[in-house]
């Protein structure tokens, strides 16, 4: 990679700097409405790439010919051409741009006006984000886009978050996007001792967010980009006087919901009625409401503090956050603190622009014991918390013979909470520096080098008490410490030339090259007694190299017609040498209806356009690096097998295959842009169709042909399709109060199509090796494979009784059927923002339909058996009083009677605003409050219906947090 | 011109960087515990790491333990290990054993329902298979090797395929027969041609074994041991009985250096209980077992083999201290129908002759009213983590167990022997009752228990065999050879899934191949019933 650092200074010496002098114009661009002057509005000799920029108080230069045009572009205004005939100053008034056409979108090597947009792609701005106490970039944008579904992990703070775009994409392969994050592609993999990879960039960092949906925009990513793409773009640096920012806020969260689990009272009428006399015995006096004592209400804060502008010529922005944010489960704890630092120096006449961004994160996280939440489901509501045993005084189920608590006991939810450390800290550096540099003498044509580096570099460790409840007579506490250091590096080279000939015909031409590798390396190390030096060392390590090179031609005919093609061929070394590369073309057409003639001048439409893409896309990510080599895995320490005296390590030829392949993926997506009445009402529809072929799941192998029973294999295909419609209104507008709404809903069906055998799927807990998924062809993937419950006249199940659908008079595997599937069948967003002269308010709802949940807490533990079985007490889900079941077997596990419909509406999150204008010279406050997960309608019973996978089971409930802020802007 | 020139220069040099990376394309294991098959085949000494694996991939369930790097899919991988899965299908689905857990497919054993895809029998299936591939691939791979202990360690590997085949032969009957590993789909072989491979390997390869081995491998008597099992069930194998060849066999083994263990470490009155002590590799059992798998509970580690024979039967009111574990799973106990075969009048269970029967009573029924119910039939304490001075094993934690299991023993000879003779394969019947009466005397301390050439009926020799040998991984085959397994002639506590016993349907006497394996290998044809 050294070579990377060598191009890159050699493209930086070798940057000449020549000018050719002409007639020299000067003026002041100044904002319409306001006066105020304008700093940074680009101004650039038509046809050429001549150009300049204003200064702080809005003044350019720009040498010019007679008759030479110039042109004052400036994003979110209106841009104006004035031809130059000798006049000087050229003062200009640039008005904002209603109709946001020419917002500029990112869309991958390259950006291009919304205008000139060809795919599926939604932008967000940082005022469109999301408000409350969000910490995961991918909050901001949850219930704003059509056919983007976020869900978070649970109710830990700085919880992992899931992206789905459009369906899922893949069976056994990573089904999330591609994150972007000014021109790096992050690594797919999670990030040791963090919940969520993406907590590295503060929320308040993001300018803009853009998700590329149709494969003819994300293809220009080719085999990274299979389940859509996410382009972070951060603020940057303007040139212009330091303005500065600063946030903060405080949070309190609640817990809401509980597991419906029996009272204290409840348990002991069903052991008394029901338990022999040792069960009867065993029963306590007490009254803990176990779910009550683990969760605590918890206050959080997060400050942050940036500044943009410029010093020393060289646009920049400093930005420091720092957040402190308490779990509702106890000794729950995520602190983080971040920095940021760009720099956008432009050199040689702007020819060479320079963006330097060095992003940091540290954070520190403390996980509580999360066993407690469903030892607290199911400890003896009986007995105390204390009771003065060896365990630090927790009380426990002792064995009467061993005086240790018994095997197979439940251990205190609370002593699993303050017996247990549980604690890591990870720091992250993502950094790249890109260089544009317009080739002189050649302005058509600019080179960039973009080179990048995402380095993360993680410590935890657990330690168990000593005075910890177990089984083991020699126990002695015990503590695992592991490490992680990934790395991902980018290097990425590509030109792009634009050109507008006879102002009709605009060419913008891209061609590249990228490698990007990643490695990492996992240590880990488990000792039996604290602190005492390391029993085990665990290795893994591993590297795999991505290495590509991309095309892309927009033209676009008078503003009318838009033509796109890319192509992107991919190597990965993941791929045997035979089927390492893969080709990913796309082709778009867009037709600028609004632009034409016969819409008139006076036409209601501001735009309309219809698009029409096809592109493909490939996938390995996820798939595990080295696969067709024939490796051999040597065993651990644990695992050595004694020949003689001495023990031996083991060497296991790995299953392999040689013919894995990329999935591909082929995407046809049919859009409608529109806005109307002066963009008072907007929006866009679309319609897509997904194949994807040669999905890669784990695959049935014949044992006595290969070293296992199952390999990675491309044996499936799949199907998405679906329809999407944003709309946005704004039914009300003046200069004191403006009303908008955003409505945008999406309708998703996704079915398999091919696979030669049904892949058994969602493990749950209840026996040993138990799936209620499955994908089979002609289903939904995860699709509920369960037994059909009988129910008596009274409506409740019989147990054990269940439909004998195939008729043969047994009940058996045989007779289970597919029922349903986690993942919705419709999505909504609903958003209003209404501003009254100084006041903000916010509301964000999302809804779901037609997804299912198997609840697995009332499933493995509401039968009677259980309170009294393994010589202790262990307390029943509420579910038990209705059906009365007495035994767990595999087919009650598998009873469609748990799997619920889990459709809801949530409102998200509420916010009010005040902003105080000119609170003191220079400087506005805005006051805000604003209350996250405010309230859910459902018909599901469980603890919460969105549920990532749909098996409900110890759930980490979400809070309902409130959270009081201050932003000054000074 | 000169930014042209400039320009070229940039392009030249961001291609000569571009070129140079093509080669990063070709990555290779950078992970420390990954070999290529050069570094494991590059000497004897490293060979033998792949030999080993032969072995523990019996013994063990993957490479990291207890588990975490399975060598199986599709199933827990505690349920992966095989000695615990020839207990599954050998002795849970017989009189001998019953157990109380719920997982899929495990009760359909002991109630004989099981279904085409039950979990145990597919595990199976792929286990065995895979150490057939294992061993095809060790045994071409080292064959480039020309150090003379390579061959010893060649012709263990064939033993193992050998061993592999013979439970296939047992369970699953017609199994594709494969010397080499292949991408093509492999034919299926009858179980006649399975029983001819094995035979030719084992004969082929008796003289290629080391006379004696290091303790844990096989010698050529281990392979003398497997022939003398081979013969006397061929008749259900193959339809032509082979019994002569079985004397013969047992013959070459009970002359062989391998002796009943007689040294009663513990002084408890028998030689009989340190077999399945913590210290059965040191303690004298060693010199009865032929065939073993070894285990350590700190080296190595799994949740199958004795660890699961010792933790799944504690319960109820059984000390776990007194196994030398930290607790019991409350799993595995036993029918009335083998605590009978100790006893003529079970209503005093105090079993003082025959020591053998090693029962927990207390708090345990007779009866089996509930089969999920732990208290429902009598414990079993035959195998112990304790060694014989009554220390638990080297597991500190109590999790693991040192205690190994012989898969092949002298004394399973001397009944083999026994029986071949009754079924008319020549030989003595006063050396049968000689030797009937040496395990006899060792379970009961003392003559005391000793029978005459009257006594010595099929019958009871089957009888025998399961005093001697239950809960090790023969009944199965034991009963089918008997034609007991599943026919009513012989019923015990819910056969077929009925409280007082009943027979099934004969197809039974097989297990079916994996179903879902049927769609990938079409070559395969299934078991006749399933």
């Amino acid at each position: 990679m050294k070579s990377i650092f060598k191009s890159l200074l050699f493209v930086m010496f070798i940057v000449p700097s020549i000018m050719i002098a002409q007639s020299t114009v000067t003026g002041k661009v100044i904002e319409q409405s306001t006066s105020i002057p304008l700093p940074g509005v680009n101004v650039i000799i038509k046809g050429t790439a001549t150009g300049a920029s204003t200064d702080f108080d809005g003044n350019y230069q720009i040498s010019a010919n007679n008759g030479d045009v110039l042109v004052f572009s400036y994003i979110g205004f209106v841009t104006q051409e004035i031809t130059y005939t000798g006049q000087s100053p050229i003062n200009v008034q640039l008005a904002e741009d209603a109709t946001q056409l020419n917002e500029i979108v990112v869309t991958g090597y390259g950006s291009v006006k919304k205008e000139d947009l060809t795919g599926s792609a939604d932008l967000i701005k940082a005022e469109d984000f999301n408000e409350g106490p969000i910490v995961s970039p991918q909050q901001l944008i949850q219930g704003k886009i059509a056919g983007v579904t976020v869900t978070s992990g649970g109710g830990a703070p700085g919880e992992g978050q899931s992206i789905v775009i459009r369906g899922l994409g893949s069976l056994s392969l990573t089904s999330s996007p591609l994150i972007v994050v000014d021109g790096v592609p992050l690594n797919d993999g999670g990030v040791a001792g963090t919940r969520n990879p993406l907590n590295l960039i503060n929320p308040n960092d993001i300018e803009s967010m853009v998700v590329l949906k149709d494969a003819s925009a994300t293809a220009i990513y080719g085999s990274r980009a299979a389940n859509g793409v996410i382009m972070i773009t951060t603020k940057k640096g303007k040139d212009r006087e330091f303005k500065f920012n600063f946030n903060s806020s405080m949070t309190f969260s609640n817990p809401t919901e509980k597991v419906d689990v029996l009272s204290a009272d409840e348990f002991r009428t069903v052991v008394n009625s029901t338990g022999d006399a040792a069960a009867i015995g065993r029963l306590g006096i007490y009254n803990t409401n176990w779910q009550d004592l683990i969760y605590r209400e918890e206050v959080g804060t997060d400050h942050s503090f940036s500044a943009l502008g410029a010093a020393w010529g060289i646009p920049m922005r400093v930005s420091l956050g720092y957040s402190d944010q308490g779990g509702i489960l106890r000794s729950d704890r995520f602190r983080r603190t971040t920095g940021s630092l760009n720099l956008s120096p432009k050199l040689f006449d702007d020819h060479l622009k320079i963006e330097l961004n060095v992003r940091g994160m540290y954070t520190e996280n403390k996980f509580a014991n999360r066993g407690a939440i469903g030892s607290a489901v199911s400890f003896d509501p009986t007995q105390p918390v204390f009771n003065n045993s060896q365990y630090n005084g927790y009380f426990a189920w002792i064995d009467g013979n061993t005086g240790n608590q018994l095997n197979l006991a439940p251990t205190n939810p609370m002593a699993l909470l303050y017996l247990t450390d549980d604690t890591a800290e990870v720091r992250r550096l993502i950094t790249n520096a890109k260089l544009d540099y317009k080739i002189h003498g050649f302005e058509d044509l600019t080179a960039t080098v973009n080179v990048g580096l995402d380095k993360s570099d993680s410590g935890g460790r657990t330690l168990t008490s000593d005075l910890f409840p177990t089984s083991d007579p020699t126990w002695n506490g015990s503590r695992f410490t592991y490490s992680q250091e990934a790395t991902n590096r980018l290097f990425d080279a590509y030109a792009t030339y634009q050109k507008e000939i006879d102002e009709k015909h605009n060419v913008n031409f891209v061609a590249g090259y990228s490698y990007q590798e990643f490695e990492f390396e996992n240590l880990s190390f488990d000792s039996e007694k604290f602190e005492d030096g390391n029993d085990y060392k665990f290795i893994d390590k591993s590297k795999n190299v991505l290495l590509s090179y991309f095309g892309r031609l927009n033209y676009g005919f008078d503003g009318k017609y838009l033509l796109t093609a890319t192509l992107r061929a991919d190597a990965s070394s993941k791929l045997n040498p035979d089927d390492r590369w893969g080709y990913f073309p796309s082709a778009a057409f867009a037709w600028n209806i609004h632009n034409e003639d016969f819409m008139g001048e006076d036409s209601v439409f501001n735009e309309l356009k219809l698009r029409l893409g096809y592109g493909e896309v490939g996938n390995v990510n996820g798939l595990g690096d080295y696969q067709f080599l024939t490796r051999y895995t040597g065993s651990q320490s644990t695992a050595n097998y004694q020949f003689g005296n001495s023990f031996y390590q083991t060497y296991r030829p790995q299953p392999l295959n040689d013919n894995l392949r990329w999935e591909v993926g082929r995407t046809i997506n049919i859009g409608l842009d529109y806005s109307i009445l002066n963009s008072r009402i907007s929006g866009s529809v679309n319609v897509y169709k997904k194949e994807t072929q040669d999905l890669i799941a784990s695959a049935l192998v014949d044992p006595f042909t290969n070293f296992g029973n199952r390999i990675d294999s491309n044996i499936g295909d799949m199907e998405n399709k679906g329809v999407e419609l944003a709309i946005n209104v704004i039914p009300f507008q003046n200069e004191d109060f403006e009303w908008s709404i955003n409505y945008n809903v999406a309708y998703n069906e996704n079915t398999i199509t091919k696979l030669p055998f049904d892949q058994p799927v969602g493990g749950i807990s209840g026996g040993v090796g138990n799936t209620i998924q499955r994908h089979t062809v002609g289903e939904e993937p995860y699709s509920f494979f369960v037994y059909h419950q009988l129910y008596d006249t009274n409506g409740d199940p019989v147990e054990g009784a269940f439909a004998d659908l195939n008729g043969d008079n047994i009940i058996n595997e045989q007779d289970r059927y597919y029922k349903e599937d986690p993942y919705a069948d419709i999505t909504m967003g609903l958003n209003s923002n209404i501003s009254f002269k100084n006041w903000d308010f916010a509301i964000v709802t999302r809804a779901s339909i037609g997804n299912y949940a198997y609840d697995n807490v009332a499933s493995s533990t509401a039968y009677l058996a259980r309170a009294t079985e393994n010589s202790i007490l262990t307390n029943l889900h509420s579910d038990y009083l209705s059906t009365g079941f007495a035994a767990l077997t595999d087919a009650n596990l598998l009873s469609d009677h748990y799997i619920q419909e889990a459709s809801f509406f949530k409102i998200d999150n509420i916010t009010l605003g005040y902003t105080w204008d000119n609170a003191f010279e220079g400087t506005n406050i805005r006051f805000y409050g604003s209350v996250q997960n405010v309230a859910t309608i459902t018909d599901y019973t469980g603890l919460d219906p969105e549920i990532i996978g749909g098996i409900d089971n110890n759930f980490y409930p979400r809070p309902r947090t409130t959270v009081l802020g201050i932003n000054v802007d000074f | 011109m000169k930014n042209i020139f400039k320009t070229l220069i940039l392009i030249l040099t961001v291609g000569l960087f571009v070129s140079s990376c093509h080669d990063e394309l070709n990555q290779s294991p950078i992970d420390p515990d990954s070999f290529t098959e050069e570094d494991v085949f590059a000497t004897a000494s490293a060979a033998k790491g792949a030999l080993a694996k032969l072995y523990s991939s019996l013994a063990l369930t993957g490479q990291s333990g207890p588990a975490g790097d399975p060598d199986i899919a599709d199933i827990d991988e505690g349920f992966s290990q095989f000695s615990r899965m020839l207990y599954n299908l050998n002795e849970l689905t017989t009189d001998h054993a019953v157990v109380g857990w719920g997982d899929p497919g495990l009760q359909d054993l002991h109630g004989m329902y099981w279904s085409g895809s039950n979990d145990f029998s597919e595990a199976m299936y792929y286990r065995l298979a895979q150490e057939v591939s294992f061993c095809n691939s060790f045994i071409l791979n080292a064959s480039n090797l020309t150090d003379p202990e390579v061959a010893t360690y060649i012709a263990e590997a064939r033993f193992l395929r050998a061993y592999a085949y013979y439970n296939l032969m047992d369970m699953f009957g017609n199994v594709p027969l494969t010397e080499e590993i292949s991408t093509e789909l492999p034919e299926q072989s009858t179980r006649a041609e399975i029983f001819a491979f094995v035979e030719s390997e084992l004969l082929a390869i008796e003289t290629a074994l080391l006379d004696s081995n290091e303790y844990g491998r096989v010698d050529k008597v281990a392979a003398q041991a497997m022939l003398s099992r081979l013969y006397l069930n061929a008749e259900v194998w193959t339809g032509t009985p082979r019994y002569n060849d079985c004397v013969t066999y047992s013959n070459n083994v009970m002359n062989s250096s391998y002796s009943i263990n007689m040294v009663d470490a513990n002084g408890n009155g028998t030689a009989y209980d340190e077999l399945f002590l913590a210290d059965n590799d040191t303690n004298g059992a060693q010199n009865e077992f032929i065939f073993a798998l070894n285990f350590d509970g700190t080296s190595s580690q799994t949740y199958g083999g004795t660890t699961f024979l010792v933790h799944a039967a504690i319960g109820g009111s059984m000390d776990p201290t007194d196994f030398g574990v930290n607790g019991g799973w409350a799993g595995i106990r036993t029918t009335k129908s083998l605590v009978e075969k100790f006893a003529d009048d079970i209503s005093i269970p105090t079993f003082t002759g025959d020591q053998r029967g090693m029962f927990h009573t207390d708090g345990q029924s007779l009866e089996i009213e509930s089969l999920t119910s732990f208290l429902s039939g009598y414990g079993v304490t035959k195998f112990k983590n304790v060694d014989s001075n009554g220390n638990p094993g080297s597991d500190s934690g109590g999790d693991f167990t040192d205690t190994d299991i012989p898969l092949i023993r002298l004394a399973e000879i001397y009944l083999n022997y026994a029986e071949a003779v009754l079924r008319g394969g020549g030989g003595s019947t006063g050396t049968a009752v000689d030797k009937i009466n040496e395990l006899r005397e060792r379970a009961y301390g003392d003559a005391t228990g000793n029978i005459t050439a009257g006594d010595l009926t099929l019958d009871f020799v089957l009888d025998e065999r399961s005093r001697e040998l239950y809960w090790e991984g023969t009944r199965r085959t034991d009963l089918i050879r008997y034609g007991y397994f599943t026919s009513g002639s012989y019923l015990w506590p819910w056969k077929g899934n009925i409280a007082s016993g009943s027979s099934v349907d004969s197809f039974r006497n097989l297990f079916p191949l994996p179903t879902n394996l049927l769609t990938v290998n079409p070559n395969l044809t299934q078991n006749e019933g399933y």
